[in-house]
């Protein structure tokens, strides 16, 4: 493979992107809405500062700091977190209408041909315009993200290195995810006879990905491993055998009262252990359905760089759980990771090959 | 620069006239082979599109493929110039085998697609720019070349972007990318098919100084007239199988009488015409008050009309043999 052709293409791409006016109107209205989200997200974040200098002023009295309770100081990392929402949802549309028509309207224009005609291999094609989506894409998150740093910088409120780090994190998980919608377009795009039927079938996959598998997720565990297993029966000890059981010796009357008693101690723990394994399978079901949403996989490891601690998670697929140690973080959250690099490029070998096989004529 | 550009021009058509003549003398049809074809054959879902076609152009040559609609023209263009595989056999321009060497064979060439489409957001200047990126031109080089081009197919000075051109200025748009790498060979697939008359003109004059440029050029097309014009060579093309091949005279004396062996001889006359009589003669029918006959005969019986007519003090006005045209050719073939 040539470099000089990939570099062309992806050249003439980029620029492409930069000067299409559907990609302008989308990266304007998501950059507004992200610079709101911002704004939002900083006024939440003064109001915190705020409170913990309170709570900090009431601690520290005359006699210094109170041992015990202290409370934290919140992290600019926050302003971030809703930023991502919009991120997921307006870069995702951004990313399809990049792609659905990159191969389509060459073969539409006719201008497949004249490209083809010159000395360049097909997959310098396909390569270049991936590539060109790429860097219009890092483009967009980098506007995004120094619109954002500028915000900050205008409330005064200055990021340390570390957190400096962490939005830079944030930036490429962002790019990669949008990524994954990019090279959805882009297959479709190489696999439809035009752009109309390409964003038809790039919605489609963006919906059932989206919205039908979390839907449908649960249902699928709940059939793949069926009914959680029931808990033992229960026996209703005895009363005491007593002259008169409703009366006692000042004649109250005594009503029996319910004393629920395992049947057999064996019999429980044997029903914790399969519960515990029904419940464990049934997450890895859970889990395994979510790890193909794009959206959370990103939603899960956004929200994992930008808690301060690098472990306060707040993850929207079941089977995880808040506030883990930083070291369990990436334990955790590998899936997410591997599943956000994997799917860009599934998408993207599906449209290299298909793009490869293509009848020129 | 211009004094070394006409010299290197005068250079090329001194050599193409030297190849020429070589040919010429030599008897033969072909001297140095350009484009040559071997069994070359491509199918489709079982159906071959072209079968088994043997071609051989010569350097230099203006090379008219004919064909009705569907009869693999356009399939062999795309295998010359390596935009598809061919399922059997090979494409060899200037000895370079096209499907193992596609880049090596597109740097030498230049091709102009049937209904050619170029990038709408952009001009002429800019699609033709991303093109020539693709060669070993640097800046300088390119812009000094698209200026040409546009100068050539007379686009120089339209700023408008492509999106809104005529398909006229798009086919000469379309001439102008086969040209950009000053192509060795040139394929051009229904290249008058947008023009307008001033267009086809134009187009003509352009075939005219490349070929002095000693270029091959390769024309496809279903426009008859065309193509007897500009070409020197036929090829004619039927159900992927090369039928027929040769001169416009060639084919003429090959072909133009087939299904009838008979000749048309159309006399004009001052005076009215005797009656003329001749073994090979199998009609006339005289018109026009007798002042004109069209005989048709066995044989060419010009000298002897002319000499009957000489006799009796008939003064001649006109006397031509009717000539088979390409059409007459080309459905003679094809219906064969």
């Amino acid at each position: 493979m040539e470099a000089k052709g990939l570099f062309n293409v992806a050249r003439k791409e980029f620029i492409d992107h930069l000067t299409s006016r559907k990609f302008l109107i989308i990266l304007a209205l998501f950059l507004v809405i992200s610079a709101i989200s911002m704004h939002q997200g900083i006024d939440n974040y003064n109001d915190r500062l705020e409170r913990y200098k309170e709570q900090i002023s009431q601690i520290t009295g005359e006699e210094g700091i109170e041992p015990g309770y202290m409370p934290e100081k919140p992290s600019i990392l926050l302003i971030f977190q809703m930023m991502s929402f919009q991120m997921s949802l307006l870069g995702a549309i951004l990313a399809i209408v990049m792609g659905f028509d990159l191969i389509t309207r060459e073969k539409e224009s006719r201008s497949l041909k004249s490209l083809l005609s010159h000395p360049i291999f097909r997959d310098e094609i396909i390569n270049g315009k991936a590539l060109g989506g790429i860097l219009a894409l890092v483009f967009a998150i980098g506007i995004a993200l120094i619109i954002s740093f500028a915000m900050l910088l205008l409330f005064s409120i200055v990021p340390d290195l570390n957190e400096l780090w962490r939005i830079a994190l944030f930036g490429v998980i962002s790019v990669l995810c949008l990524l994954t919608y990019f090279s959805i377009a882009l297959m479709t795009s190489t696999v439809s006879e035009n752009s109309g039927m390409s964003i038809i079938y790039a919605l489609i996959i963006f919906l059932t990905i989206s919205l039908f598998l979390p839907m449908v997720g649960g249902m699928v565990a709940e059939i793949v491993v069926g009914e959680p297993p029931e808990s033992p029966t229960y026996r209703i000890p005895p009363p005491p055998p007593t002259p008169n059981a409703n009366e006692n010796e000042q004649g109250e009357v005594i009503k029996p009262v319910k004393i629920e008693i395992p049947m057999d101690e064996e019999e429980w723990q044997r029903y914790e252990e399969e519960s515990r394994a029904y419940w464990e399978k049934r997450s890895a079901i859970d889990g395994a359905i979510f790890t193909l949403v794009p959206t959370t996989n990103y939603l899960a490891v956004s929200s994992a760089v930008l808690s301060k601690n690098g472990g306060g998670l707040m993850f929207f697929g079941p089977g995880y759980r808040s506030e883990t140690e930083g070291q369990d973080m990436l334990e955790r959250i590998w899936k997410n990771i591997l599943a956000l690099i994997i799917f860009p490029l599934v998408f993207f070998a599906i449209a290299y090959i298909k793009f490869m096989r293509m009848d020129i004529r | 620069m211009l004094f070394q550009r006409k010299y290197v021009l005068a250079l090329r058509r001194a050599l193409y006239k030297y190849r020429y003549r070589k040919r010429s003398k030599g008897g033969e049809q072909e001297g140095e082979e350009m484009i040559k074809t071997e069994n070359l054959t491509k199918e489709y879902n079982g159906n071959k599109a072209v079968d088994g076609l043997n071609l051989e152009i010569a350097e230099g040559d203006i090379f008219g493929f004919l064909g009705p609609n569907g009869a693999g023209k356009s399939t062999t263009i795309l295998m010359l110039v390596g935009m598809i595989e061919p399922t059997e056999g090979k494409c060899i321009i200037n000895e370079i085998e096209v499907a193992r060497n596609p880049l090596k064979v597109k740097a030498i060439i230049g091709y102009l697609p049937e209904d050619v489409g170029f990038y709408g957001n952009m001009t002429a200047e800019q699609n033709l720019d991303y093109f020539a990126r693709f060669y070993a031109m640097d800046a300088n080089e390119r812009k000094k070349r698209i200026e040409e081009l546009l100068e050539l197919v007379q686009l120089d000075g339209v700023s408008q972007k492509v999106g809104g051109y005529s398909r006229g200025m798009n086919q000469r748009l379309g001439l102008a990318q086969a040209l950009l790498n000053d192509p060795k060979v040139l394929f051009l697939d229904e290249p008058t098919a947008n023009l307008d008359p001033e267009g086809v003109f134009q187009y003509r004059e352009q075939i005219k100084q490349l070929s002095d440029e000693g270029k091959t050029i390769f024309i496809s097309s279903h426009i008859l007239a065309e193509v007897s014009k500009v070409c020197n060579t036929i090829g004619i093309i039927s159900k992927g199988t090369l039928i027929a091949r040769g001169t416009l005279e060639e084919l003429k004396n090959e072909f133009g009488r087939v299904g009838t062996e008979n000749l048309r001889i159309i006399v004009e006359t001052i005076e009215p015409l005797p009656e003329i009589e001749h073994e090979d003669i199998i009609s006339a029918e005289y018109s026009e008050a007798k002042r004109k006959v069209v005989i048709e005969s066995k044989s060419d019986l010009r000298d002897y009309i002319s000499s009957e007519l000489f006799e009796k003090g008939v003064k001649v006005k006109e006397m031509r043999m009717e000539e088979p045209t390409l059409e007459d050719v080309f459905l003679s073939v094809y219906r064969r």
